[in-house]
């Protein structure tokens, strides 16, 4: 849920920031207000520091390590150079975009600093078209540069693309409209219908081997049920990214963490098969992957804290949708599942606020303290207050900071996981 | 260029979100124009049902008949579900300040109304869910889209096209992009047809020209593809600017899309060739829930308008016609169609380019004492036709277009009917 509504109740707009009722011809208020905007400057030291620290393992691995073919490095390496350059796209088009945006009334406040100054900024909403549409550009580009016209993968890069794109059209929908959450709920649904038709591999999943006595088989087609489980997969990526936000920063920070991650167990698995067709479905994901992580870069310059702008439901349900599209159409759907871990964790441990068991307030917040300028964990059930009730009060970029560890330290964990268990279960 | 320009200077947007608590519950769409509708609907079934199942019946194979009709069947559905959502969609559009005042009422108190904008988005939303339940539903039926069928790469190349169309569109619509993004962006929005287009890039040189060229059939490669890009961005812009008229960028778009399913029904009659006739069901495919999306739009936005359309529905009209009309391998016929949208341009070329001054919204002159509009010197089509034939109600100008409209690309099929016929009498 984004947490930070935009005036968009029309007696909470009429009140500030137009205090005289207007009759005489004052000028368009917007317009200083205009001139006075300026976005604060993209926090490019940490974000740079950040990309090196990515792309220095990925071509160590990618060059040194891993003996993989000469024409899958180029491509690999056009694809990283057109996603730094969506990067350098994305931190110039923000600021430009801002100033549309604001002038739309497309803004929020920021409620963890509510009491401050600070809490009374307009801060920039939906960023995160930005973000996709850069990053659709880079995709589209990138399928010109690295496959013909008559590759297989065809199907499956444009289904992607229209999947991303209709998730991301939608998601910017509900950020301009403010759609009911029910509807909500069923809009991956149905951006998500292009990939069932372009997923034309097996149903079926491998039994892990200590269950086979108990189901009889050690390969079991799934069919229908399996593109039923595709489909819930879209569902709980988009809105999961979606429920664990609030922070600044939280969003997008998670969502580079977890594409990082799927890169380096993209390389991992080119390196280790000889698969030609395995090796297509890890480095289809790449394509994919890159431009992602570089965009989403990009908008986190804006949006580490103190966020000046804010990303919106667009880039959540961009960002999911990308991330199982990745996992769906790359067949590595559960290893995906592994590195959503603390999402799936926080979605369980939301479930009884979610469903009315417990009552659920409109943000499930922690409270700001003015005073200390340091966050107090309230009962809500997500972990965002769990890790403030389990580790003590602090500020929001240090919880922010936390979570992203932990979110990092159990992506390294199921790579630990899915090598010990590799020979366990498969 | 969309002529009726939402409030979006914000003194204005504070005040009139100040009025909204009260007028909130005020506002109520005038009732669609369903007989309207409905009787075009059925004007279109007579005859494309004729040609299917009476007409060609022996020349179009069972199977590719079948999922016609159930891509009737869905299509329908979309009709049903554009008229309903209108509604819902225009109050959420109206609260979030996207709305303008029609201009051609200005003096009267329809003027003074502010009318929901950007509906579009939903007959674009309606259009891909329905345009994919089309795909899934056929394969399902295991007619003649199978997961690993040729044609998925061109439907879904189509529908990413669309989509980012239906996208840069609404985001327009609620940004208000300079017009030099608006150019940009359509041409990457047109590459993934570029890569999905799998066919010859050549071109055949009419007989009495060839001993100039010196050959019969000229490959032309790239340019083909450029060309192909140059076809999206006419599309999509020239409905964008022959607009103003309640009810004209709709109407034509029904007019043209009209037009190209009974030329691809033709077209699979008068051929032999199972990969013609797919490229030509294709086009159906794409084509019906424009249509059926389009007249569920059309039902609030016909004179006297209740809704505007927006940038996002020329957008999206003008790219998937362009989709269909590339990807199908009937790009020609398909300008032909856009006779008038092409004619428009050119008329208009001066203003565009600035060398005669161009105002922002070249529309017509309205008199609110008699109700008529008046033609100005502004050189468009609108503008032309009052000249030419006199001031007329703005509804009737709108009739008289669409009829030009009409004229043409029935004209041209009635053409390419008694071509064939011929053909088939005196065979080469």
């Amino acid at each position: 849920m984004a947490v930070r509504r935009r005036p968009s109740i029309p007696n909470q707009t009429a009140a500030p920031p137009n205090p005289d009722p207007g009759g005489d011809p004052q000028p368009p208020n917007a317009a200083p207000s205009l001139d006075q905007f300026s976005l604060a400057p993209p926090k490019l030291g940490l974000i740079l520091s950040v990309l090196a620290l990515f792309l220095i393992p990925f071509f160590y691995l990618l060059f040194v390590h891993y003996q993989v073919e000469s024409d899958l490095r180029y491509y690999i390496s056009i694809c990283v150079a057109l996603s730094l350059v969506g990067f350098v796209f994305t931190v110039g088009l923000i600021p430009v975009a801002t100033r549309y945006l604001l002038r739309r009334n497309m803004f929020g406040y920021d409620i963890n600093k509510r009491g401050t100054p600070q809490g009374e900024v307009k801060v920039p909403e939906t960023l995160g078209i930005v973000t996709a549409i850069v990053f659709l550009v880079v995709a589209i580009v990138l399928q010109l540069c690295t496959l013909t016209a008559d590759s297989d993968w065809l199907v499956e890069y444009n289904a992607a693309l229209a999947c991303i794109c209709f998730m991301t059209l939608l998601g910017f929908v509900d950020d301009v409209l403010d759609v009911p959450w029910r509807v909500k709920l069923a809009l991956p649904f149905f951006a998500s219908l292009p990939l069932m038709m372009a997923y034309a591999g097996h149903t079926s999943i491998i039994i892990p081997k200590p269950l086979v006595p108990y189901v009889g088989l050690s390969v079991l087609d799934l069919g229908v049920i399996y593109k039923v489980y595709m489909i819930l997969l879209v569902i709980f990526c988009t809105n999961s990214i979606n429920i664990h936000a609030g922070l600044n920063g939280l969003e997008v920070g998670q969502t580079v963490v977890i594409s990082f991650a799927v890169l380096i167990h993209n390389l991992m698995q080119i390196g280790a098969s000889t698969d030609i067709d395995y090796k297509q479905a890890h480095a289809f994901s790449i394509y994919i992957m890159w431009p992602l992580l570089t965009t989403s870069l990009g908008l986190l310059a804006f949006n580490w804290y103190p966020s000046s702008v804010f990303v919106g439901d667009t880039y959540t349900y961009f960002a999911g949708m990308s991330l199982a599209v990745v996992g769906i159409l790359g067949h590595f759907s559960e290893t995906l599942l592994l590195f959503f871990l603390p999402q799936i964790l926080n979605f369980l441990y939301s479930c009884p606020q979610l469903f009315g068991f417990v009552h659920c307030p409109r943000h499930r917040l922690p409270r700001f303290d003015t005073q200390t300028g340091l966050l107090t964990g309230t009962n809500d059930m997500n972990l965002v207050n769990l890790f403030l009730r389990l580790f003590g009060r602090c500020t929001e970029k240090s919880l922010c900071i936390r979570l992203l560890i932990f979110q990092a330290l159990s992506c390294l964990m199921c790579f630990g996981l899915r090598y010990i268990l590799a020979g366990w279960y498969k | 260029m969309v002529v009726r320009r939402r409030q979006s200077i914000p003194d204005q947007t504070v005040r009139s979100s100040e009025l909204t608590p009260e007028k909130e519950e005020e506002l109520s769409l005038a009732a669609p124009k369903l007989g309207l509708v409905l009787s075009i609907l059925a004007m279109f079934l007579v005859p494309f049902f004729y040609f299917l199942f009476v007409r060609y019946r022996m020349e179009i194979e069972i199977h590719l008949r079948l999922s016609i009709l159930v891509c009737v069947a869905i299509s329908l559905c979309g009709f049903v579900a554009s008229a309903l959502l209108i509604p819902v969609a225009a109050r959420y559009l109206l609260r979030r300040n996207l709305f303008g005042h029609d201009l051609n009422k200005r003096g009267t108190p329809q003027g003074a109304t502010k009318v929901p904008e950007a509906l579009g988005i939903v007959t674009g939303i309606v259009f891909l869910v329905v345009a994919v339940s089309v795909q899934l539903a056929v394969s399902f039926l295991q007619y003649n889209l199978t997961a690993d069928s040729d044609w998925l790469v061109e439907y879904n190349a189509a529908l990413a096209c669309i989509c980012f169309m239906i996208l840069l569109g609404f985001v327009d619509d609620v940004l208000d992009v300079p017009w030099s993004v608006k150019l940009v962006l359509p041409l990457f929005a047109a590459l993934p047809l570029v890569m999905a287009y799998a066919g010859h890039t050549s071109i055949i040189i009419p007989k009495h020209l060839v001993p100039f060229v010196g050959q019969s059939v000229l490959d032309l490669g790239w340019i083909y593809k450029v060309y192909m890009i140059m076809l999206v961005v006419f599309c999509t812009n020239s409905i964008n600017i022959h607009a103003g008229i309640n009810g004209l960028e709709v109407g034509q778009t029904v007019v043209i899309s009209v037009a190209i399913l009974i030329f691809n029904l033709i077209q699979m009659g008068a051929s032999t060739d199972p990969d013609y006739k797919k490229a030509h069901v294709f086009s159906i495919y794409i084509m019906l829930p424009l249509l059926t999306a389009s007249l569920g739009l059309l039902a609030f936005n016909w004179y006297p308008s209740s809704i505007f359309v927006g940038d996002t529905y020329t957008y999206f009209a003008g790219m998937a016609m362009a989709v269909v009309g590339i990807l199908g391998h009937f790009s020609e016929t398909l300008l032909f169609f856009f006779l008038p949208q092409v004619l428009n341009f050119l008329y208009s070329c001066p203003q565009l380019f600035g060398i005669v001054p161009c105002p922002r919204h070249r529309l017509p002159r309205f008199d609110p004492q008699t109700g008529l509009l008046i033609g100005t010197s502004d050189m468009n089509l609108v503008n032309l036709f009052l000249r030419l034939f006199g001031q007329c109600t703005e509804k009737s100008l709108c009739i008289r277009l669409l009829i030009f409209q009409a004229c043409i690309s029935f004209t041209l099929l009635i053409c390419l009917k008694i071509w064939l016929m011929s053909a088939k009498m005196h065979p080469t």
